[in-house]
């Protein structure tokens, strides 16, 4: 693979990511989340054009259709659905949230996951940053009080771990790939279903107004 | 062939579900898949017993353990769907839910038994991976059925705690992968596969897989800490419903762990898994037996006895020997035993129309078949001679006792806790004086006989394991 491009687009994931913390606007988290796709669509083509394998091509079709298009669509429909312009708050403030990013990127390129980045010692470089991404992912899912990024953080830490394994691991058969799409793909269907009930029950996607499970 | 048959009928079923417009048709057809697929497994536990594992093509293959679970999901799978039929009538008596809610009932319960069908015969971990999944999928809107908020609440954070969940443990089972790193042609990676290149497997990388797999498809099992969506999930969910997620769906997570330790074992030996077993099946122990007291849902307190019986199986894991043994069999009792509690919980409910522990008093004067029923389940759960579950305890912690004295000291304490909170519960709610509005008599028919026919085969076993069974439990023991 083409390092400098893999680089790039690795970066640009894990941007994403961290773009997921800091935005203020739900359209934004959704248009992120379909350009971190869009990374790992290409990530998915180039290993087409490298090892001339049709699964890669495949997949990569499949997910420009899941991930680039469908579901950022499925989301703003939902933000538009309900007029829920701006996100819900984080459980930590922006310093402390920024920070922990930081020790969590740090911890991503340190010794502890050594044996997991240097898996392919040409990759180490790259695999540190999809195991940065992956862990700041898991924070986006934990810090963020609003059903649409729990979504989106799950869906971003899905996208983290098909890098890790693209520069990592050696490929599956096709109808496993095609498996893991569509299970992707039912999921983002049944969580902006959710989306809409936690709304018409609650009012808003706010997860902490959710109480009723105390007795 | 029999796979095919029964992959047929639960598709055939969940299609049929979804055109026929009367409600005899979708619970005829339900009822005869489920009786289908338990026929089938049947026959495959014939198979395995007489000829060993075997494999109908390049994805399912079938071993003892498989098996064992394969016996699990049909039996308690016959028993839910023919004890949904009543139990459904009887909430639409009662206006609780309508038509169309009926029919998506069935879809969704044809759809997760066929998944968790697939996740135990998945001969790849990838595919075994995608069907744990579709069975969060599938029941993510059952666990809502009732479209209530608090349903709703629960069901949200089983969607997204067991998402986060799987998803670490696909990353894990990927690590599993790289130990293929450098094989020409890798193919189709079978779980074989992966056991053959064990040797190759990192052992560092091992180490960290197996964390994550554990982590992963522990959340599903209900291990601690993991385990805080489970007693929402399971008291939120209609009762069959939450009979197959206790009963039967926590095995089926919990084996593909198995499949993974046993790769993992080959690698870098069998002590760090162990550990790993006993600490997470000793925390799960613990925090059942501090919330135990202090419950006040009667579905919440099976719900956290389902996390204290998957630490149990844990630690027999950690264990080894002996231990692996009782833990297999603590899975069956485990079973059977939990799914016919929670039916009957399901007829607590329909007369008490309450799952509050103290609104229910009286249930051996008012419900007393259901009543005695329960009185059984809850002993022979908790582990009262001469149930089976007692024995599988006994075993288990026999085991454990000279390799880790401490750890068996105190789940010999905590188990002790745990049958006195149960027993305060129990008698608190099947004895005393029952409450005014409450009028006495019991539906019978399948309200009662499935989870009398759970009660009776887990009895049964309690004192005698057939022929066919012992031969798989051994062969399981063998292989894990």
């Amino acid at each position: 693979m083409n390092m400098a491009l893999s680089q790039f687009l690795l970066t640009l994931i894990f941007l994403t990511i961290v773009f997921l913390h800091i935005a203020k606007k739900n359209f934004m988290v959704a248009i992120a989340y379909g350009v971190q796709s869009l990374a790992i669509v290409i990530l998915l083509a180039e290993s087409y054009i490298i090892t001339g394998s049709g699964t890669f091509l495949l997949i990569a079709l499949l997910g420009l259709i899941v991930k680039v298009i469908l579901a950022p669509i499925f989301i703003i429909h939902q933000i538009k659905k309900h007029n829920l312009k701006f996100l819900v708050s984080t459980y930590a403030n922006m310093p402390f949230t920024l920070i922990i990013v930081a020790i969590l990127t740090a911890i991503g390129h340190s010794h502890i996951f050594l044996p997991l980045v240097t898996i392919i010692p040409a990759n180490r470089e790259i695999l540190s940053i999809a195991l940065s991404a992956l862990l700041i992912s898991v924070f986006v899912i934990i810090n963020r009080k609003g059903a649409i990024s729990q979504i989106v953080g799950i869906l971003s830490l899905e996208n983290c771990i098909v890098a890790f394994g693209l520069f990592s691991v050696v490929d599956q058969s096709l109808i496993l790939e095609i498996g893991i799409v569509f299970s992707i793909s039912i999921w983002i269907v049944i969580a902006t279903v959710f989306i809409s009930m936690i709304y018409k029950h609650f009012g808003s996607l706010d997860v902490t107004k959710m109480k009723h499970l105390k007795d | 062939m029999e796979l095919v048959i029964i992959i047929s009928s639960l598709l055939f079923a969940a299609a049929a579900c979804l055109i026929a417009r009367k409600r005899a048709v979708i619970e005829s057809v339900s009822v005869v898949a489920s009786l289908i697929s338990f026929v089938c497994t049947a026959v495959m536990a014939h198979t395995v017993t007489k000829t060993g594992p075997f494999c109908f093509h390049e994805f399912f293959c079938v071993d003892a353990l498989g098996t064992i679970i394969m016996l699990i999901i049909s039996v308690v799978g016959l028993a839910t769907t023919a004890y949904s039929v009543a139990y459904l009538r009887e909430e639409t008596v009662k206006g609780i839910i309508g038509m169309p809610q009926v029919r998506r009932y069935y879809v969704l319960l044809n759809l997760f038994l066929l998944a968790m069908f697939f996740a135990v015969t998945s001969s790849n971990p990838i595919f075994t991976w995608i069907s744990i999944e579709a069975t969060t999928l599938s029941t993510a809107f059952l666990i809502s059925f009732y479209n209530k908020p608090n349903a709703i609440e629960a069901a949200w954070k089983y969607l997204i705690i067991n998402s986060i969940g799987l998803l670490l443990g696909f990353f894990g089972t990927l690590l599993f992968f790289t130990s293929m790193i450098g094989v020409k042609e890798p193919g189709f990676a079978t779980w074989n596969t992966l056991l053959s290149h064990a040797s190759h497997f990192d052992p560092t990388i091992a180490k960290i897989a197996f964390v994550f797999v554990l982590i992963g498809y522990g959340t599903k099992v209900g291990l601690a800490p993991m385990h805080t969506w489970l007693p929402d999930a399971h008291s939120k969910a209609p009762v069959p419903i939450s009979a197959l997620l206790s009963g039967v769906l926590l095995n089926v997570a919990f084996i593909a762990i198995i499949r993974f330790k046993v790769i993992a074992d080959a690698s870098i030996g069998e002590a760090f898994s162990q550990k790993l077993f006993i600490i997470f099946g000793l925390l799960s122990i613990l925090i059942a037996a501090l919330i135990i007291f202090t419950q006040k849902n009667y579905k919440r307190l099976l719900a956290y006895s389902s996390i204290e019986n998957m630490g149990i199986a844990a630690l027999g894991f950690g264990m080894g020997g002996l231990g692996i043994f009782a833990a297999i069999l603590h899975m069956i009792y485990h079973s059977l035993l939990k799914s016919a509690l929670f039916l009957t919980a399901g007829n607590v409910f329909l007369k008490y129309s309450s799952t509050k522990i103290a609104d229910i008093r009286g249930m051996i004067s008012v419900i007393p078949v259901t009543g005695i029923l329960f009185l059984i389940g809850l002993f022979a759960i908790t582990g009262t001679p001469p149930s089976g579950i007692f024995f599988t305890k006994l075993f288990i912690l026999t085991a454990g006792i000279k390799s880790h004295p401490a750890v068996t000291i105190v789940a010999i304490f905590l188990v002790a806790l745990l049958f006195v909170g149960f027993l305060k519960h129990a008698v608190a709610m099947i004895f005393g004086e029952k409450p005014n509005a409450v009028n006495t008599g019991e539906k019978g028919g399948l309200l009662i006989f499935a989870p009398m026919a759970l009660v009776a085969i887990a009895v049964f076993l309690s004192f005698h394991i057939p022929v066919f069974l012992n031969t798989l439990l051994t062969q399981a023991v063998a292989h894990h």
